[in-house]
């Protein structure tokens, strides 16, 4: 009798397991207009704002800190918790006009103090931007509201670190606290829910009832979630589960767009080899610009981005971005596909049978398929590359070090000239691991770091014309990036930032 | 009994010691340039060094890994070098996450393996062969393929569950049960499988035993010879079975909360591994290996328990 009964059991235990599941699916809805679901990429290294890290991390720190300044979505420097500012005549005297009548979320009034001692902090820091204070001699405050920074030297791109993380300012009650880098006390519109917080994995954050700017907290709520993979990204995005996020890739590009979301295209990076020994210390060959410029013709660019980036982004053969006052758009083409080009220059410089050159690899990051096209395009001219892999950041000691005259990677491109110059061109840059210089180049960069803004920028553009003609890089194109959003959400995207500012992330009306 | 537990407990220290020792050994040979992971490659050199120091690595390998030691032996097991956060913490506050998936998919297993078992035992023919087949499946699809089929069909589809994410229970009811079904069961179906056919062969075997046909002929009914009897005697391979395979749930539990986003212990220790977290790794080490050593203990204990013969006193 009781084996007749069997699937009538099963199907109401059935019923009983799914009847709620059920009416669980039907309860979900999407984010209300006040809260705000911002999907990341990265979790929070710290919420100390002397470590805080920049980039991806920039929302962690734009939800609950205040900075010195802010830079509009194109990068013009624009005021915020310091009203107005002059340099003297030499740009080695930077004095703040602060704003009054802030405080910090624990009660602590912000002044120029401590502002003065936010900025030391910072700079003797952990940050990976701590190097943006290099310059700077002292922060001293003469008077409640008035902020003097002493430079060592000019810095032009001094402004646009006091708009990211180095300029912003933390409660200095937090730096004695023992919380410090999981319950951080700004001035910022919103405050951590520590409790509502699963670190490293969701981070909540409501509006800061007291916040001096309304018109920067557009939301009552905000919640950012990290998500490891290109499909998690996904799946959250077609389910409905953020109202923004970042992307990992442009693999999933066509499915998000089919969920309703518009894709905001970004071009933070240039992929391609640094040529670092141009003095040819350890690889003779690429001492001479003929080689390098050999080089530059050897590789079919559009094939790159097509194979490497599924087209998405677009080549070039220079290391300004779009939005540089360097940038020349006649650049994207100096060098073409030419193999038959490629080997005449090499013969004209000795080398007509090429020559082996050493690179290193980090095929967990970039893929097998990436190396194997630069070593096929390089084997059509006679130069034989030979790789040696690293697994994780053991290559950029191995690069930094210098092991290797020369190597691919994406490296980041500044809009600021002089940022980008103190990442790769400068002497003392961190991607100039040979020191190289020339006359030339010092000339450009002194007038880029003295002269007017009209100055700069015409120096900033000799010296990208001069870059590309002596090929110190063999860039091959800008690989899309992408941020997107939801039919409800507006984004003003940001100048060389992987995500828009926080402020300019606002519920449709 | 008394003698047996404390041996086992005292060989489970010594094995934990031999495995953490082992794991923080091979984490630094793997680890590489852990301040330059943290900082990315925008840092400068004298910026790493400092970290490098910050860390405490520049200190010699052996007195890092007594001081790491010394600490865990007082409970405290630092902070994560990545998010800062302090590592019994973040154990802790994943560890339910994964508990709830792993202890749910027992719990489903177990009532989902009865009743198929026994379903197949008892009726043959179609039901039976069905059954074989759906277990054999079970076996050979991966679970993470039944994962990313549930997340394009339940979450994606009908948009009954959440594709991502975890809502704890103590938040909303709704929102924990659309965030724990669909993981539950792509970690269920393969234990499912192997469960159900022990229970349905157990069955099978005990149905054919002479005792059974002992208490048919005296006239005890059929639901009491299945439940008062058969299913007590085939009930103890199945329960070793399922027991045995809670630790390797905890391992499945990694890509299945990789695939559904779930702030467990997987996720942070796929994250922690690749990035070279070293006190957040140690951590799990110790917690997963804590775990492995007193389930085993209680499977021994519940073995004995139930096969007095199994004893070992």
């Amino acid at each position: 009798m009781f084996r007749r009964k069997w699937p009538g059991v099963a199907a109401g235990a059935a019923l009983a397991l799914l009847g709620p599941l059920v009416l669980g699916g039907c309860g979900s809805s999407s984010s209300s207009s006040s809260t705000l679901t911002l999907g990341v990429i990265t979790p929070a290294t710290t919420f100390e704002a002397t470590d805080m890290n920049w980039g991806n991390e920039s929302p962690y720190n734009q939800a609950v800190y205040d900075s010195l300044v802010q830079a509009s979505p194109t990068g013009v420097i624009e005021p915020h918790l310091a009203t107005a500012w002059s340099y003297n005549a030499a740009k080695t005297v930077l004095t703040m006009t602060l704003r009054t009548g802030v405080k910090f979320t624990d009660g602590t009034p912000f002044n120029a103090s401590v502002a003065a001692e936010n900025l030391e902090a910072f700079q003797k820091g952990t940050s990976n931007n701590a190097s943006d204070l290099a310059y700077m001699a002292s922060a001293t405050a003469v008077s409640p509201t008035k902020l003097v920074i002493r430079l060592k030297q000019p810095d032009p791109a001094f402004l646009t670190y006091l708009g990211e993380a180095a300029g912003s300012q933390e409660s200095p009650k937090a730096w004695k606290s023992p919380t410090a880098s999981t319950v951080p006390v700004g001035s910022g519109p919103y405050l951590l829910d520590p409790k509502a917080t699963v670190v490293g994995s969701s981070y909540v954050f409501t509006a800061n009832p007291n916040y001096w700017d309304k018109a920067e907290q557009h939301y009552s709520k905000i919640v950012m979630t990290v998500y490891t993979t290109p499909t998690t990204v996904l799946d959250a995005v077609e389910g409905g589960q953020v109202n923004a996020a970042n992307t990992f890739d442009d693999t999933t590009i066509p499915q998000i767009k089919d969920a309703g979301f518009t894709v905001y295209p970004l071009q933070l990076n240039w992929a391609g080899l640094s040529l670092f020994d141009r003095s040819g210390k350890m690889s003779g060959p690429l001492g001479k610009v003929k080689v390098r410029q050999a080089i530059n013709d050897a590789f079919d660019r559009t094939a790159l981005l097509k194979d490497m980036s599924d087209g998405y982004g677009s080549v070039t053969t220079q290391v300004f971005p779009t939005n540089s006052p360097g940038y020349e758009s006649s650049l994207n083409s100096y060098y073409s596909f030419n193999p038959a080009k490629a080997r005449k220059l090499l013969a004209e410089a000795g080398y007509p049978h090429g020559f082996t050159l050493a690179m290193p690899s980090i095929t967990t990051a970039f893929g097998e398929t990436t190396y194997a096209l630069i070593q096929a395009e390089l084997a059509q001219i006679g130069i034989k590359v030979a790789y040696t892999d690293y697994q994780g950041s053991t290559i950029f000691t191995a690069i930094l070090a210098p092991k290797y005259p020369a190597t691919y990677f994406t490296l980041e491109e500044d809009p600021v000239p002089w940022q980008l110059a103190q990442f790769l061109l400068t002497p003392t840059a961190t991607f100039n691991p040979f020191h190289s210089t020339s006359p030339t180049v010092a000339g450009y960069l002194n007038t880029m770091q003295t002269g007017s803004s009209a100055q700069a920028a015409a120096a900033a553009k000799a010296l990208n014309q001069y870059l590309v003609q002596n090929a110190w890089f063999a860039p091959f194109f800008r690989p899309q990036s992408s941020f997107v959003a939801d039919s409800h959400t507006s984004v003003r995207v940001q100048a060389g930032n992987a995500v828009p500012y926080l402020w300019n992330i606002e519920p449709k009306p | 009994m008394l003698t047996f537990t404390v041996r086992r407990l005292l060989y489970g220290v010594l094995l934990l010691f031999v495995i953490v020792t082992l794991a923080y050994l091979l984490l630094y040979a793997a680890a590489g340039n852990v301040a330059r992971t943290i900082l990315g490659p925008t840092a400068t050199q004298a910026t790493v060094a400092l970290k490098n120091k910050q860390l405490g690595l520049n200190t010699p390998l052996i007195s890092r890994y007594f001081s790491w030691l010394g600490h865990a032996l007082t409970g405290n097991f630092g902070s994560s070098w990545f998010t800062n956060q302090a590592v019994t913490t973040a154990i802790l506050t994943r560890l339910t996450v994964t508990l709830t998936l792993v202890f749910g998919a027992v719990i489903v297993s177990a009532v989902l393996s009865a009743v198929l078992g026994v379903w197949a035992a008892l009726r043959g023919g179609w039901v039976d062969r069905f059954i074989q087949v759906f277990t054999v499946l079970g076996f050979a699809i991966p679970g993470f393929i039944i994962a990313v089929f549930l997340v394009r069909f339940f979450a994606l589809g009908t948009h009954w569950f959440k594709p991502t994410g975890y809502v704890p229970l103590t938040t909303s009811f709704s929102g924990w049960v659309s965030t724990v079904t669909l993981p539950v069961i792509a970690l269920s179906i393969g234990l499912v499988a192997g469960v159900a056919q022990q229970v349905r062969s157990s069955v099978i075997d005990a149905l054919r035993q002479d005792w059974v046909r002992t208490l048919r002929s005296r006239g005890v009914s059929e639901r009491s010879v299945l439940f008062k009897h058969v299913l007590r005697n085939a009930g103890g391979p199945a329960l070793s079975v399922l027991a045995l395979s809670f630790v390797g749930l905890l391992g499945g539990a990694v890509i299945i909360e990789e695939v559904f986003g779930i702030p467990g212990l997987g996720q942070v220790a796929v994250l922690a591994t690749s990035e070279g977290d070293v006190p957040l790794v140690m951590g799990l080490v110790v917690a997963i290996g804590v775990i492995v050593i007193l389930v085993n203990l209680a499977i021994d204990l519940l073995q004995g328990f139930l096969n007095p013969k199994a004893r070992i006193s």
